[in-house]
């Protein structure tokens, strides 16, 4: 193999192994759809009960669709009883959880302490 | 006169339930998240005039009401009320004028609310919930000015321990909102006079103007508001006699405008009288002018 094949070969190997590096290492996200939610002045309750929680990096609203992006620090995560209940606590109802982006296979779910 | 007072200043005491985005002339049912306060400061200028008898009484009233909002669950939540009154009655006796005045603070209110029935969908929610709360006589119900004991509704306080109590649904969606509230105050006597019973039924809608489309993210919202107040007084009594010039019925309509955000709401309304059924020779011109800020933390 020719020294500039290899080095080319080596360049995209390393590439790769950055890009999987960091997707593996991003903080995950979970998107709520929360039933209830119908103005600005309510959403503060939801943001301040979610963003709360323990690992919790940040918390976004859409109003609009009624979905809560939460972000958690890196190699935190949350748990759908977790969620519900803050969801609760704020007074309104949780309809729906699930990862915002795949779950690294080697992180189980559950809450972080 | 004391009718117009009384229905005035009972319908300023509920306001003091509507903490959250909500009516501005009465209470609400959406929540006050666990653990979370809302503090709402509301200014009011309320003036009665037109008097048809020589007397020519004239009241002007300005008053702030100070609310805290405490969720202790997500269904439970508790208002302190506190207001603040400048109260002064211009009249004419044996043809010379005469002023009464007094600022003072009022009567604390304590309140409950319970929200018994919810049901939440996507973009909007529907909620019923009760009410009690106690009116405790913390503001000054004796003060005296050079003419002698200043009359009852010129008092800061009532002196009395009252109850009122209701229940009030919303029903809320991103693009308005509709509000609508039964309500009644039992009052109790104190130094000889006990003011009637109030009953009131209470609607708002409110109308969000703009954003026309909503965008992403917790845009803020303007909404219209439009709200109706009927208030039905029983007659005041008096060392045990019914005041034949107390009593009676007022509708009435409260355009207004919210500023709503995230963390802060503004508010402006003017409570206008559509009609004003009221017994003996009790004043019929009424307008309360209000504006509010409420804080979210």
């Amino acid at each position: 193999m020719k020294f500039k094949t290899f080095a080319q070969r080596m360049a995209i190997a390393l590439s790769l192994m950055l890009v999987a590096t960091s997707v593996l290492a991003a903080p995950l996200s979970y998107r709520l759809r929360v039933d209830g939610l119908a103005c600005p002045f309510c959403a503060y309750g939801i943001e301040k009960k979610l963003g709360a929680l323990e690992g919790v990096q940040s918390v976004e609203t859409n109003i609009r669709d009624g979905v809560v992006i939460v972000t958690m620090k890196d190699c935190a995560t949350l748990d759908e009883t977790t969620a519900k209940k803050a969801v609760k606590e704020a007074g309104f109802s949780l309809r729906k959880f699930e990862p915002a982006q795949p779950t690294p296979p080697s992180t189980p779910e559950g809450r972080t302490k | 006169m004391r009718t117009t007072i009384k229905v005035g200043l009972a319908a300023l005491c509920v306001w003091g339930g509507a903490a959250w985005s909500a009516p501005i002339t009465f209470n609400t049912a959406l929540p006050v998240h666990e653990g979370g306060y809302v503090l709402r400061e509301q200014f009011m200028y309320m003036k009665i005039a037109d008097d048809p008898t020589p007397l020519q009484r004239d009241m002007r009233v300005a008053g702030v009401m100070s609310v805290l909002g405490y969720g202790v669950t997500s269904d439970f939540a508790l208002f302190g009320m506190l207001p603040w009154f400048n109260k002064r009655l211009d009249m004419t006796m044996g043809g010379q004028a005469l002023t009464r005045h007094q600022s003072d603070v009022g009567d604390f209110t304590l309140l409950g609310r319970y929200t018994a029935y919810q049901h939440d969908a996507p973009g909007r929610t529907l909620r019923i919930a009760p009410f009690l709360g106690v009116k405790m006589p913390t503001g000054e119900d004796n003060a005296r000015d050079g003419f002698g004991r200043l009359p009852p509704p010129v008092q800061p306080g009532s002196g009395s321990w009252d109850v009122l109590g209701g229940a009030v649904l919303t029903y809320q969606t991103l693009d308005f909102q509709i509000d609508s509230q039964l309500s009644y105050k039992a009052n109790r006597e104190a130094n000889g006079f006990q003011a009637g019973n109030v009953a009131e039924l209470d609607g708002s809608l409110q109308y969000r103007l703009w954003p026309g489309s909503l965008g992403s993210g917790i845009p803020a919202f303007l909404y219209g508001v439009l709200e109706a107040n009927l208030i039905h007084s029983a007659k005041d009594d008096s060392g045990g006699i019914a005041d034949p010039n107390s009593g009676g019925t007022a509708l009435f309509l409260s355009p207004g405008l919210q500023y709503v955000t995230r963390k802060w709401i503004v508010e402006v309304g003017v409570q206008i009288p559509v009609s004003q059924q009221f017994n003996g020779t009790a004043l019929k011109n009424n307008y309360v002018l209000s504006t509010g800020v409420r804080i979210n933390f």
